[in-house]
């Protein structure tokens, strides 16, 4: 059954703008207006603050967890143009590095798959993406993507590494080569590929579909199967789905998933990317599933702050 | 917020200075102000050092100063006092005058130093005439130029010398001091009086000049009965004058309030709405002058003085002049049109005190302060007085539910009705003429108000309290009246009935009337918010595995009214729910930034005043004012100043402004079950047992379809559909429909439920039991090995990864058994799994029909297709990381050992051979194209990374020892290649 296991009240002094849990669901990460971020151990429906990071001088608009692997990083973006990396170590929480190559409000960050490296996408309202990579000890390198959505950018989201059909032309027996990747949108309009190529990054696609900002991106994560699916939304309160079977990765196909009556904000795939959360400025939390015959439906509701999902296709996923 | 990116401002506070003007030096090194009884001189470059101080023996104040600007003459500056300019040299930390000048009969009104000859001065003055000096004859003036009306501003043409402009009461003139008789041009610029005048930097033919009549009007001189251009300000302009950069204009406008920001940047382009606000003065703008660009430094910087006696240097970084350059903004300002409420004549020539109401509280920032003044209005504009009660109505923010106000500026009345359950509230406000100015408004209910009368004198009362609290600093107090009437009655409410109900659903819905004024911009930096997105009130996120995160607004916040409008794409859209008053935040330089925030102890004053959330909560509780919670206006640099909080002030009801959040277990809609994974097993010795045992768990979670075809699985891996190894007997069972083709099936179906547990479950059982050559049919078709298996003696060589377990070759040929020998002679078991290295050193060395008819056999017997290993691998890594998320690390392990990893590179010594298998040239002891070693020893079969020798016939070699021993006693290859390699070769 679909159950709330955890109620966290963050004591946020102002509005919360994201809220993430970490690799392993233990930890909760929340940010919000009054230019903190606070993390929670919500381990057994426990709510323990462990950190209050202040260092923000604005509203703190999101924030990511990189792969543990790395340790325990967490990044914040800021409308004071900031991304700060915050690493815990021996239980404390502290600033690890701070970019401030941004010249608007920094409004997305996104680790990359663990496969690439210690690398952040950061978007910002200057149109510029940057990537900041983490090339050892302390060392970090920069490079920015300058323009790459005229006005601002909104959203970053990697590639999965396993990206099919990208290994298999690999020369056979090297390690493979991760071809990266990440998807972008911005307030062209637009959802834009990028792609890095002798260390360069590229545009790769531009996918056009939205009639108004496009406020997040999603790349499903990726099961193996020879599919890429991408997932935007948008101010026109549009959601479209945009898949690519092409192990070229030239040819994506949108499809509407839904038109809704005020912006969609945000985007977010289950780990197995066949369920999509889809949540607005209506205040609403949508989960929508893909049907075998490639329809798209909302499966549940969740209620503004009421609780439950109201789950429609309970265990119907079960029955095969 | 933007105004605090582009203007991190460096304060210089100067207490009792009473500067009334002030200059910046060419060199951007030093600002003179003068103050009553000093000239100060400031450092620019260190501001927070002391002043110094220049001793002035004049009872008048100093009108104009002004630096020299050339250069050569920078250390020289004159001042105007009276009917007198002194020259001041300024040298070495100590200033002298060393000239005057006296002419004029009357108070000067300006000065303003030559653009082309650094000796030429010209002042202006009541007395009519304008002079031209020359600082070396400082007896008498070079030109006067008599103008009849006496002028206020006088400024040289910065691309002609011999050009200047002057000012008198609405007209401009201009003047070539060639022909000083009379005025080359009249403009009949404005219709009240000029404050300010400018040309424009590049063209010598346009200029703008800044009035009274409330605006700022664009010229070119040649064309004088028409205006290029105009900006409406709704207040008098004081100073407008062009930026050194691109299109830009700044602004200062005549406040009424102290407080109000009054500095604005302006798009010569686009004049519909400031490009950028600079906020921080807590008083009139007096003055603000440029610093020259610094060499290599793109950012511009302002200096100000203001009467609250600071001094304040503005950065404008390139992005902001950027903003001055085109109309990023263009339709984002849609429907905002730019009019700041203030009004009222200069603060310095107003001698109405009411005009000014003073020290407003930070907080206290409604819409209707700044409209407050009723009294002053008239003199420099007619219609003025009527306006400000209608300005008051028009800007409170009074859309609260179940409250109507009717407003009736004319008779100085308003009628609110409330209507709270089965209560009515009627309530006359009259308001006193002298209203605002310390005049209290009267309050009295009317029928049919239904509440009792001991409520209705509380409420007389605290209503009473409350606005004489305001009117007692000369504020407005409808609007925080009428808010404490809507809290008495809310609480009143909740003691009435006891129930816990909201008052705000209990009624029927008045639609609130929509406030009958235009959106008003407040300027407040916002727009360069105009590209920064909306900011995300609510949200979902899918998390670790099997989690949703959700966060939405509180329930407080939106309750009560369905949007009644999208949500605003923009930051920026925030501005237009301000009402024209800006926001009186003290800004300070740096640091202190947030000590509010990190003093703890919210209250729900300090929350509801500073958020996004303005947006929403007006949707609920519109009233309170939208404009004064705007958190993000006070972020980064500023701090706010938390003046004594009028108590009275609005509901008591905190409001939470974070929400919670809330994490949801979903797993149950994902096909990912955490308990399967803790209970499935991969024994690759017993296929059977595995099946058998993954089908009961899978029962146990409630997976029947995973029950069947575990049981499949356990059927088309048993011993009796095991394949021959030898490829003429039975088809094997892979090929059968239920073998590889039901496998897929399966495969296919669990691929669109996006099961990767099942997905890799399978791939790892059915990859066991087919043997792992599959790997070897993509990377190792083409080669061929002089190699067999011999590595398993040397486990160093070996560099399968993850493959563990019993290494046995299911493919030793028949030719390699003689070195098979030396292995154990474990039993093999049929469905065993073998090294992937086994079949690469081992198997395609003879490439003959029967090898070959082998290999396809291998291919044929096993029920996972070869071709797709890559994918079943993806399956495979994807569900180990979904296990590792699950914190099952030992079962990640166990479904990884299945992966067919790619050996990692060779990295060693290099030399450049060519690679026995595959021919191609390789640097190193394995080839780069096949990936094996590049050669090896004929002789032991071991790769050879020492000294080596080989026949350059048959390209066979070894060991340089092996070879040597070899060819002692023979002549033909060791290989058996029949290559008479001593005859062949020369070594």
């Amino acid at each position: 059954m679909v159950s709330v296991i955890n109620t966290v009240d963050t004591s946020h002094e102002d509005m919360i703008h994201d809220a993430q849990m970490d690799y392993y669901g233990t930890r909760l990460a929340t940010c919000s207006s009054d230019r903190s971020v606070k993390i929670f151990d919500v381990k057994n429906g426990g709510q323990i603050l462990v950190a209050d990071l202040r260092g923000h001088e604005g509203p703190v608009w999101q924030v990511a967890w990189a792969h543990p692997m790395y340790g325990n990083i967490l990044a914040s973006c800021s409308y004071d143009r900031k991304v700060i990396i915050w690493k815990e170590e021996n239980g404390t929480w502290d600033k690890m590095y701070e970019y401030t190559g941004h010249d608007s409000s920094v409004n997305s960050v996104c680790w990359g798959p663990y496969d690439f490296g210690l690398i952040l996408a950061c978007g910002s309202s200057d149109g510029a993406i940057s990537l900041v990579t983490c090339s050892g000890d302390q060392q970090w390198d920069i490079k920015k993507i300058s323009n790459a959505h005229t006005i601002g950018c909104n959203a970053v989201s990697w590639a999965p590494s396993v990206v099919p059909g990208s290994l298999i032309d690999q020369p056979s027996g090297q390690k493979p080569n991760f071809i990266k990747r990440f998807v972008s949108g911005g307030c062209d309009n637009l959802v834009k590929l990028w792609k890095e190529e002798d260390g360069q990054w590229k545009e790769d696609q531009k996918l056009e579909a939205h009639s108004d900002w496009v406020r997040d991106v999603g790349w499903a994560p990726s099961i193996g199967l020879p599919t890429s699916t991408i997932a935007s939304c948008s101010q026109d309160g549009r959601v479209f789905i945009w898949t690519c079977d092409d192990p070229s990765g030239n040819t994506w196909t949108a499809k509407l998933l839904h038109k809704f009556n005020d912006v969609v904000w945000h985007v977010s795939w289950s780990v197995t990317g066949n369920i999509l959360a889809v949540s607005g400025g209506d205040n609403k939390v949508t989960l929508w599933k893909e049907s075998a015959d490639g329809q798209w439906a909302c499966i549940s509701d969740v209620n503004k702050g009421q609780g439950a999902v109201s789950s429609i296709a309970d265990g119907a996923t079960n029955e095969q | 917020m933007a105004a605090r990116w582009s203007s991190e401002n460096v304060v210089v506070e100067l207490r009792d200075a009473q500067a009334t003007a002030m200059s910046v030096d060419c060199l951007g090194g030093h600002a003179v102000l003068s103050g009553r009884r000093f000239l100060y001189v400031v450092n620019l470059e260190t501001p927070s050092e002391a002043p110094r101080k220049i001793g002035r023996p004049s009872k008048w104040d100093v009108g104009t100063v002004q630096w020299n600007p050339h250069k050569a003459e920078s250390h020289v500056f004159a001042a105007s006092s009276n009917q007198r300019v002194d020259l001041y040299t300024w040298r070495d930390g100590c200033g002298e005058v060393h000239a005057s000048l006296q002419g004029h009969t009357r108070v000067i009104s300006d000065l303003d130093w030559s653009w082309f000859e650094p000796e030429y001065l010209v002042t202006s003055s009541v007395d009519t005439y304008i002079c031209i000096w020359d600082t070396r004859d400082t007896r008498k003036p070079t030109v006067a130029l008599s103008a009849v009306a006496g002028a206020s501003q006088v400024k040289w043409n910065k691309r002609n010398q011999y050009l200047l402009a002057s000012s008198h009461d609405g007209d401009v003139r201009i003047w070539d001091k060639r022909k000083p008789n009379t005025a080359v041009e009249y403009v009949a610029a404005h219709l009240s009086k000029i404050h300010g005048l400018d040309w424009h930097p590049d063209n010598e033919h346009i200029l703008a000049t800044s009035s009274q009549d409330n605006s700022v009007r664009f010229w070119d001189y040649r064309q004088p009965r028409k205006y290029l251009n105009i900006l409406s300000c709704q207040v008098p302009v004081w100073k407008a004058r062009y930026t050194p950069f691109s299109n830009g204009l700044v602004t200062v406008m005549v406040p009424q309030l102290r407080r109000e920001n009054s500095l604005l940047l302006w798009s010569a382009l686009d004049l519909n709405s400031p490009v950028h606000a600079f906020v921080g003065h807590d008083d009139v703008v007096l003055e603000f002058q440029w610093r020259p660009q610094k060499e290599a430094s793109k950012d511009y910087q302002m200096v100000t003085l203001s009467r609250d006696q600071t001094l304040r240097i503005w950065r404008l970084d390139p992005q902001l002049q950027k903003l001055c350059a085109n109309d990023l903004v263009e339709d984002l300002m849609e429907g905002i049109s730019l009019t700041t409420e203030s009004e009222k004549s200069l603060p310095s020539q107003d001698p109405e005190p009411t005009v000014h109401s003073s020290g407003l509280p930070s907080e206290d920032l409604q819409g209707e302060d700044q409209a407050g003044s009723l009294t002053s209005g008239g003199r420099h504009d007619p219609s003025a007085l009527p306006q400000t009660l209608q300005q008051e109505f028009s800007l409170v923010n009074l859309q609260i539910r179940n409250v109507n106000v009717e407003m009736d500026a004319v008779n100085r009345s308003c009628v609110v009705s409330a209507l709270f359950g089965t209560n009515q509230v009627h309530l006359v406000v009259k308001f006193p003429s002298h209203y605002p100015n310390n005049a209290a408004p009267s309050f009295q209910f009317i029928s049919p108000t239904t509440i009792p009368t001991a409520m209705r004198t509380k409420i007389q009362k605290i209503l009473t309290d409350t606005s004489l609290q305001k009117v007692k600093r000369n504020q407005n107090c409808l609007e925080p009246c009428v808010r404490q009437l809507v809290s008495c009655l809310e609480s009143y409410m909740t003691q009435e009935d006891g129930s816990a109900a909201n008052p705000y659903v209990l009624s029927n819905p008045v639609t609130p009337a929509l406030p009958a004024f235009p959106r008003v911009t407040n300027t407040y930096g916002s727009y360069q918010d105009a590209n920064i997105p909306f900011p995300r009130t609510s949200g979902a996120r899918f998390c670790g595995t099997g989690c949703l995160v959700y966060f939405t607004r509180p329930i407080t916040m939106h309750r009560s009214v369905p949007p009644t409008e999208p949500t605003p794409r923009s930051l920026s859209a925030l501005s237009a729910y301000h009402s024209g008053v800006l926001t009186p935040m003290k800004m300070r330089s740096e640091s202190q930034s947030s000590l509010r925030l990190y003093s703890g102890s919210p209250t729900h004053t300090d929350k509801d005043h500073v958020s996004i959330s303005s947006f929403y909560y007006k949707e609920r509780k519109p009233a309170q004012s939208v404009l004064r919670r705007w958190s993000i206006h006070d972020c980064p640099k500023s701090r706010r100043f938390k003046t004594k909080r009028e108590g009275a002030d609005y509901g008591n009801r905190p409001i939470k402004l974070a929400g919670k959040i809330i994490i949801q277990e979903i797993s149950c809609l994902l096909p990912v079950h955490k308990a399967l994974g803790e209970t499935y097993i991969l024994n690759v010795n017993d296929i059977q047992d595995t099946c058998l045992k993954n089908a009961a768990a899978a029962l146990v979670v409630g997976r029947r379809d995973m029950a069947k075809v575990w049981a499949l699985a356990s059927a088309a891996t048993s011993l009796e559909l095991s394949p021959d190894s030898d490829p003429d007997a039975d088809a094997p069972w892979a090929r059968h429909p239920f073998g590889r083709h039901l496998l897929e099936t399966l495969l296919d179906h669990y691929s669109l439920m996006s099961d990767v547990q099942t997905l890799a479950m399978l791939c790892s059982v059915f990859r066991s039991q087919g043997c792992s050559q599959d790997y070897f049919s993509l990377y190792g078709q083409h080669r061929s090995s002089l190699f067999p298996s011999h590595h398993l003696r040397y486990p160093s060589y070996t560099s399968s990864s993850v493959s563990s377990g019993s290494c046995y070759s299911t493919s030793d040929s028949t030719t390699t058994t003689t070195w098979s020998i030396g292995r154990d002679p474990e039993h093999i078991p049929p469905l065993g799994e073998s090294s992937p290295d086994d079949y690469r050193y081992a198997n395609q060395m003879y490439a003959d029909p029967r090898e070959r008819e082998r290999e396809q056999h291998d291919m044929n017997k096993r029920l996972l297709d070869p071709a797709n290993t890559m994918q079943f691998d993806d399956f495979k890594k994807c569900y180990g990381e979904i296990l590792h998320r699950w914190g099952l690390k030992e079962k990640r392990a166990e479904v990884l050992k299945f992966t067919s990893c790619p050996p990692e590179p060779h990295k060693g010594i290099e030399f450049g051979v060519y690679c026995c298998h595959c021919r191609s040239q390789a640097r190193g002891t394995q080839c780069a194209v096949c990936k094996r070693f590049t050669f090896q020893c004929a002789i032991c079969h071991v790769a050879v990374r020492g000294s080596s020798n080989f026949c350059l016939s048959c390209g066979h070699g070894g060991h340089t020892s092996h070879m040597m021993e070899w060819f002692r006693t023979q002549d033909e290859c060791p290989t058996g290649c029949g290559c008479r390699c001593l005859l062949q070769s020369t070594f």
